[in-house]
């Protein structure tokens, strides 16, 4: 099977799994499952399928970095929220409200792109390490934040589901963490330069991803079973 | 228990917490009552006696113990405002009153001699023989009958439906004939005799009343305030109990998270509230339940739920 076909499914499953968890469940899990169902849409689907059209637009390749972007400060936002609850015991909000908040900031951004000239590669390529860098720290973040709420509701039926999380992070983070460095070294174009350099990353950068949509997927459905 | 003739009744079976004692007294005082009035309460029977208007002889006896005076008429208004007394008011006349009130004070030779056994013929010659002046109680459970000496002298007879001293010895012998009769042999205290006094006069009877009457009310209080601290406290201990039991039913499915969720609920549900009902738990459930399912599924929840259910019927207020 095709190395970005079994990506996708994997994505698939993992988003699936998750979109499914945050109509059955409490309001403070929407935005962490709708994070995870983004990522599918916004990074998954252009990079492993280039040849869906209108992909190699300017605006649409944009679009799905910002949209990564916010599916990971979604989730982030989520956990944070998580981890007030274990804390104070205290949540407040709507799941709808959380539905169309994140389809008010991405309309939000599809407006920001129309307004402006249409992106250059350079523009692109920013727009890509904003995004990349923001899932890089907020995964290291994350994974702090879940370690924290681990041990808060750790004797609870879901408790060993923050400890699948921070695999998930930590997964996240070699994958975002190995594309980083290869945009921010531009090592795609010096690949005959530091072909070990630029090997490892594409290596670590597929592990990552595979880890990830594996571990997300497995999570939800661990979450799913263990909260029925 | 005193045991004297019933005398003349003038009023029976009075509760004599509804009435004003030493105004009663004051009426009597000016009526020239002569007679004697006697309170039976649960824990013993006092008598007063009035001669010609003068409350000449007040008397408490209780578990065995007589107090008499001030003290007796203390303790028969303690009792009477404790509403656990009856009053029964008989007339009698001055002699047969002043020869009460000498009995009351005198000294018990014989007490409970059985009839049947005693030898009565030498009872009587011994009185005779020693010019005992005094009386001979003669009494069964429901009558009684006095014989009254002076000198070794046989004075009169006093029973049930006389005010005065009688000749006719009939009524008197018939108690002594009736199964289980009893005697009581008593001398009369010549002091007791010589030395009358209106304790009316002596005494203010009113501030008596009003001070035995307002250390009843301190003492009724501080029992209520007593009361109403325990049964605070029983509730507040009954509340710990109930937050410790939906702690424990919370912690077994949600670990500590769900103990602190029922602190956090229960506190709000019950709101300082020492006792509860089910509308109480109504919302206290269906936020516990909102909280628990950020961290258990729904059917755990509701087994959980359900638990408590059970668990908080004993603790409720019917």
């Amino acid at each position: 099977m095709d190395w970005y076909i079994m990506q996708i499914m994997l994505w698939l499953i993992a988003s699936l799994v998750s979109f499914y968890f945050s109509l059955g469940n409490a309001r403070v899990w929407t935005s962490i499952s709708i994070g995870f169902f983004l990522v599918l849409f916004a990074e998954v689907l252009p990079s492993a399928l280039p040849f869906l059209p209108g992909t190699d637009i300017p605006h649409v390749e944009a679009m799905g970095y910002i949209v990564g972007t916010i599916a990971i400060l979604v989730m982030s936002h989520g956990f944070q929220e998580y981890y007030v609850f274990s804390r104070t015991l205290e949540f407040e909000g709507s799941k709808t409200f959380v539905y169309l908040g994140v389809l008010g900031v991405i309309a939000g951004s599809v407006a920001f792109l129309l307004i402006n000239p249409a992106p250059t590669p350079t523009t692109l390529r920013i727009i890509r390490i904003v995004g990349l860098t923001n899932w890089v720290f907020l995964s290291l973040i994350n994974i702090d934040l879940i370690r924290k709420i681990y041990l808060n509701i750790k004797d609870t039926p879901i408790g060993k589901g923050f400890v699948a999380f921070i695999v998930v992070f930590a997964s996240i983070f070699l994958w975002k963490g190995s594309e980083l460095y290869l945009e921010v070294y531009d090592l795609v174009n010096l690949a005959d330069s530091y072909p070990f350099r630029y090997q490892l990353s594409v290596i670590v950068s597929n592990l990552g991803n595979l880890a990830a949509s594996i571990s997300v997927g497995a999570t939800f459905l661990y979450l799913a079973r263990a909260m029925r | 228990m005193f045991q004297l003739p019933r005398g003349n009744p003038v009023k029976e079976n009075l509760n004599p917490g509804k009435i004003n004692l030493p105004e009663a007294f004051a009426k009597l005082h000016v009526g020239n009552f002569t007679g004697y009035l006697r309170f039976d309460a649960t824990v013993g029977t006092g008598i007063v006696i009035f001669a010609n208007g003068k409350l000449i002889s007040s008397l408490f006896e209780e578990e065995g113990r007589q107090v008499v005076a001030y003290d007796a008429l203390a303790r028969i208004f303690n009792q009477a405002l404790k509403g656990r007394a009856t009053l029964n008011i008989f007339k009698l006349s001055a002699d047969l009153a002043v020869s009460i009130h000498a009995l009351l004070h005198g000294e018990m030779l014989y007490r409970a001699q059985d009839l049947n056994i005693i030898d009565i013929r030498g009872l009587l010659g011994k009185v005779k023989a020693e010019r005992m002046t005094g009386c001979l109680r003669i009494y069964t459970a429901d009558r009684t009958a006095l014989i009254f000496y002076r000198d070794g002298d046989p004075l009169g007879f006093f029973h049930d439906g006389s005010t005065d001293i009688e000749m006719s010895a009939d009524t008197s012998m018939s108690v002594a004939r009736l199964p289980g009769a009893k005697v009581d042999v008593l001398s009369t205290s010549k002091a007791a005799l010589d030395e009358l006094t209106d304790l009316m006069e002596s005494a203010n009877l009113t501030e008596l009343w009003i001070k035995t009457r307002d250390a009843l009310a301190a003492q009724r209080r501080r029992a209520q305030e007593e009361q109403l601290q325990n049964s605070t406290q029983q509730n507040a201990q009954r509340k710990e109990r109930l937050l410790t039991m939906l702690k424990e039913t919370a912690g077994q499915r949600l670990g500590k998270v769900g103990a602190s969720l029922v602190e956090k609920e229960f506190s709000k549900a019950v709101n300082g509230k020492l006792v509860f009902n089910e509308d109480d738990f109504e919302n206290f459930f269906s936020q516990l339940s909102i909280g628990a399912k950020l961290v258990a599924g729904p059917s755990t929840v509701k087994e959980m739920v359900n638990d408590m259910r059970r668990g908080i019927k004993p603790f409720l207020h019917s």
